[in-house]
């Protein structure tokens, strides 16, 4: 796809007029009474968008959920999807004519060998599959993206209604089951060229979408998921968990120690929020479960599961934007914001809150500029305690929940994942971000993701040198945009990665500013050919908004009443 | 179905549920005389709806005997839906094969009940973290707890170092639909012959189209993703059918307050839960989950209970034949962890009652003889087991003497000794069976 503008200078120089015209109605956003607690609403944008809510679910490729999109196979008795006229085509496994004789029938692959088959909505609970770091770049075997049964395919079991077999990492979802994403697509704009930064799991994926860097591990306790950068420096590339989290192992923890956006975010005065389930460690869960063991069941999965999960905690891994004991904030008034109340004393809370929080805050007006959000663990979309129909029903609802808010029309739902869990995506992208370990880095050979250290160098870490660890991007992963300002059912294949985040908030509310460091919010690509600042929004707000079924995904003609529960 | 109402229905009756746990492990003591549950619950059951076409599917493949070499048994045969899917006769062992004439290896268990069945694991609870052990790495970590004491109401389960989850009595298929496969191929069950065989009636069966339907042409030609998709199928009928999980016994209804247990059968709960008495329930839990799911009566865990050789078993015949359960011989994966030799899985005992097979190898066929051996294999075991011709006690007959130790010494009512006084009467197993017959589906309250 083709952006409408060419150059960022002439979007910003667009959307900044733009901007000024829009008819919003003051009185909208005079809820918050904080004085110098700057409101969103008041802070010079380069967008329209005065509000980004990051939604960063686990563990799904972009073929996993799209590969035949917007074609779904409707058996009977489903719940079905019925594509609109003129939907653009995807870089899917279907207009890629690889849903038979796939790669992946490589006998390399032994008893895996596969073609890709389609997974039903009764098996929406399934194993999870190899998400490593070294396993994902030896499935894309140099380009030829054929040993993913092999070397992604093994999975953990995940219940006895679970469905797995041989080969499971070829299978894909369709819109009978990711109903509700597929129905964002087809009212919004999503890209299917959006890769996470590096290979790799959770942890590294929740750290590039706030500072675009694994570089600068510390180890804490134990023998950590690290590797030597080769600079005498440690790069992260698997899962461990943030030092001093009150939740976290006891046994093996990392701290790091680059800059991230909410660092940048705090110079500005620009009020921002991580909100996860399962944070708040004071509430009791319906089942009586308490602090950092609080579960919900998942009927779907039929079992419970911890809410937080401590690797999962993006800012938690460094010292400046973390609450490792999880304190409480001082007031709704200060949610978002650095200081309490009273501008003088730092709010316990530093930026880190439970997701009951971020609906208590939006309900009182305070809807922070930039909120990260993760959902309780059963609704985050992991393969083996979650699932695409828990991970729909906690998406929807939090979306309806924005779309009422007279904030929205000036808001933008990103979501986006962490990695690919290993399930098999088509498409693959030589190594933007070369690296050497002698074990870990594998895509085209032992020891090489990369050309080789003369023709291709390691990209700068923290300290300006070339490190290891980094080898990217990984994976191709599904990233959509929800919001009155997002094209209308549109794809943009322009390269954009974990990172494109950290810069669309660095371009939108920082004047471009970058985090420096060797990030990759420098090299990556902008998001903005997803939005049209150019639409027209003098209409009522209400027709921007696509208001779904939390359980089916479907359309529904009129906002729902609120069910988010508090405990 | 408006389910997130539901779900919201469902949590603010939970708080209730705490309420009859803390009754439960109390031993009921304060039980009204009318035999009503004083802290009745609202108990969380599987939502129901049609079937999908997955599970229509399932089902059919369920009632299909023309999988097996006889032609005359399918997964309903030994799993009968008049049974509580359980065996339909009072053999110890089913019949299978060609001709119906070879013994299965073990008692048949009941497929109701296992939708919340967790997997295979030993050791304390892991993390959700995404670092994969084998099962080798799990029982070192197992050995490094310390075995608590199970009692009913106590919170030793949870700790302990025994392996949990899995389905079969020794626990080697982690799903229902790994689980299908082994009885359709076992040549002393459907006797299914091969993959080849299994995948080529699947292609010409009178539901091959749905496979189309649902998983595309593409499955066909792929042997392996049919059997797969077809086993899928028949655990998500299982999943889906009401009928496999219905909670609709008398005791589910006295935990809602809706029906009255007897004199006998309140007398029996509370020797079920009593830690000093039959103890059952430290193993076969009776309370509601903390989420306000039913109560399943197991805990999923393994136990060695040394119970009696039965010689009704061909393979038996073999002096030196012994089933070691979670260690083998079926099970081949961690027959090295000899600690585990000799355990089997804890069953749920709903529809107990309706069973005439009891144990791994169904060496007991009623509950009276189920609750001697429980009450007398420590002080009197000789009248569990049989007599050697110098006339010793041949105490744990089906287990060679170097596992002897893995045997469970130290739960009650295992705890007692030779001589003891028995943990129960008459009356107390009388009673606690009028209890187990309450744990039978399909109860209707009166008027």
């Amino acid at each position: 796809m083709k952006s409408r503008f060419l150059t960022t200078a002439a979007i910003f120089a667009a959307a900044t007029t733009l901007a000024c015209s829009i008819p919003v109605l003051a009185n909208d956003f005079d809820r918050d009474h904080d004085g110098d607690h700057r409101h969103p609403h008041n802070i010079h944008t380069e967008t329209p968008i005065k509000h980004l809510v990051v939604i960063f679910n686990e563990n799904r490729s972009f073929d996993h959920y799209f590969a035949t999109y917007p074609h779904a196979a409707n058996p009977s008795g489903s719940i079905p999807f019925v594509p609109k006229p003129h939907t653009p085509k995807v870089n899917n496994l279907a207009n890629a004519n690889l849903l038979v004789n796939n790669p992946n029938t490589n006998s390399a692959n032994g008893t895996g060998a596969t073609d890709p088959f389609r997974l039903d909505r009764t098996q929406a609970n399934t194993k999870s599959q190899n998400h490593a770091y070294t396993p994902e770049q030896q499935a894309v075997d140099n380009g030829k993206d054929d040993l993913f049964p092999k070397f992604t395919g093994r999975g953990t079991a995940g219940g006895a209604g679970a469905f797995g077999t041989n080969g499971q990492v070829m299978g894909y979802f369709d819109g009978n089951t990711t109903t509700a994403f597929w129905n964002y697509a087809q009212h919004f704009a999503m890209s299917d060229n959006a890769w996470t930064d590096t290979f790799g799991p959770s942890t590294p994926g929740a750290l590039e979408v706030v500072s675009g860097q694994t570089n600068g591990a510390v180890s804490i306790i134990g023998t950590t998921s690290t590797i030597a950068d080769g600079q005498g420096g440690l790069t992260l590339i698997n899962d461990t968990d943030p030092a001093y989290d009150s939740c976290s192992s006891t046994s093996s923890t990392v701290l790091m120690t680059s800059k991230n956006i909410g660092d940048l975010l705090n110079d500005e005065h620009i009020s921002w929020g991580s909100f996860m389930g399962g944070f708040d460690l004071t509430l009791k869960n319906a089942n009586g479960t308490t602090g950092c063991a609080r579960s919900t069941l998942s009927t779907v999965v039929g079992a419970s599961t911890a809410d937080y999960i401590p690797h999962h905690a993006w800012f938690q891994y460094y010292k400046s934007t973390a609450n490792p004991t999880h304190a409480r904030p001082s007031s709704v008034h200060a949610i978002g914001h650095t200081y309490a109340a009273d501008h003088k004393t730092l709010d316990p809370a530093n930026h880190a809150y439970d997701l009951d929080d971020f609906y208590v805050a939006v309900k009182a007006g305070h809807l922070p500029a930039v909120s990260y959000i993760k959902m309780p663990a059963y609704q985050d979309g992991h393969a083996g305690y979650s699932d695409p129909l828990d991970e729909q029903a906690g998406n929807v609802e939090l979306i309806n929940f924005l779309q009422k808010q007279p904030e929205w029309r000036e808001t933008a739902v990103i979501i986006t994942y962490d990695d690919s869990d290993g399930w098999y995506d088509h498409q693959y992208l030589a190594p933007k971000s070369a690296s050497y370990d002698p074990t870990a880095d594998q895509v085209n050979g032992p020891g090489k993701c990369g050309l080789g250290v003369s023709q291709q160098p390691a990209p700068n870490g923290l300290n300006g040198k070339p490190v290891n660890g980094r080898c990217g991007p990984g994976t191709r992963v599904p990233f959509i945009v929800v919001s009155p300002y997002a094209k209308t059912n549109h794809v943009s294949s322009n390269y954009i990665s974990q990172a494109s985040v950290v810069r669309f908030i660095e371009d939108n509310w920082l004047h471009g500013k970058r985090l420096g460091g060797g990030s990759f919010d420098a090299t990556t690509g902008s998001i903005m050919d997803l939005f049209d600042f150019d639409q027209d929004h003098s209409h009522d707000f209400r027709t921007d908004a696509l208001f779904l079924d939390p359980t089916a995904g479907t359309v529904i003609v009129s906002p729902p009443d609120e069910h988010h529960h508090h405990h | 179905m408006h389910s997130r109402t539901l779900w919201l229905l469902g949590a603010g009756l939970l708080t209730l549920a705490g309420a009859v746990f803390a009754v439960e492990t109390q031993g009921l003591a304060e039980a009204t005389p009318s035999g009503v549950n004083p802290n009745p619950v609202h108990l969380y059951r599987p939502q129901i709806g049609p079937l999908s076409a997955m599970a229509q599917l399932g089902k059919a493949i369920f009632f299909d005997a023309s999988l097996s070499s006889s032609g005359a048994l399918s997964c309903a045969s030994c799993h009968s839906p008049d049974q509580a899917y359980g065996p339909p006769n009072d053999g110890p062992v089913m019949l299978g094969g060609a001709n119906l004439s070879r013994q299965g290896a073990r008692a048949v268990p009941s497929l109701t009940y296992l939708e919340r069945h967790p997997n295979f694991s030993i050791g304390p609870e892991k993390a959700d973290d995404d670092n994969v052990m084998d099962l080798a790495q799990m029982a070192a970590l197992g050995q490094q707890a310390v075995r608590t004491t199970k009692t009913a109401g106590g919170t030793g389960a949870s700790a302990n170092i025994v392996p949990q989850g899995g389905l079969f009595w020794d626990g080697r298929a982690d799903t229902l639909q790994d689980q299908a496969l082994f009885p359709l191929l076992d040549p002393n069950e459907m006797d299914g012959g091969s993959a080849e065989i299994v995948a080529d009636k699947l292609r010409n069966a009178p539901y091959a189209p749905r496979f189309i339907e649902l998983f595309g042409a593409g499955v066909m030609r792929n042997q392996r993703l049919l059997i797969a998709e077809a086993m899928f199928a028949v655990a998500r009928y299982q999943v889906e059918e009401q009928s496999f999980h219905p909670y609709s016994s008398k005791y589910d209804d006295w935990l809602e307050g809706k029906a009255q247990l007897s004199e006998s059968e309140l007398r029996g709960l509370q020797l079920f839960n009593d830690p000093d008495k039959a103890n059952c329930a430290g193993c076969h839990t009776s309370a509601p989950s903390r989420d306000g799911l039913p109560p399943l009566f197991t805990d999923h865990q393994y136990e060695a209970l040394g119970a009696p050789r039965n010689a009704a078993l061909a393979g038996n015949s073999d002096r030196n034949h012994f089933d070691l359960g979670v260690c083998g011989p079926h099970r081949t994966d961690i027959s090295e962890q000899t600690q585990y030799c000799g355990m089997f899985l804890t069953p749920t005992l709903r529809n107990s009652a309706r069973r005439q097979a009891f144990f791994h190898n169904g060496v007991f066929k009623t509950l009276e003889q189920v609750l001697d051996f429980y009450n007398f294999r420590d002080t009197n075991p000789e009248k569990v087991f049989p007599r050697a011709a110098d006339g010793t006690v041949q105490k744990y007959d089906d287990l060679p003497p170097k596992y002897h130790a893995n045997v469970d010494v130290a739960d009650p009512p295992f705890n007692r000794h030779l001589g003891d006084k028995p943990a129960m009467t008459d009356q107390d197993e009388a009673d606690i069976i009028a209890f187990l017959k309450t744990l039978t589906d399909g109860y209707k309250v009166e008027n």
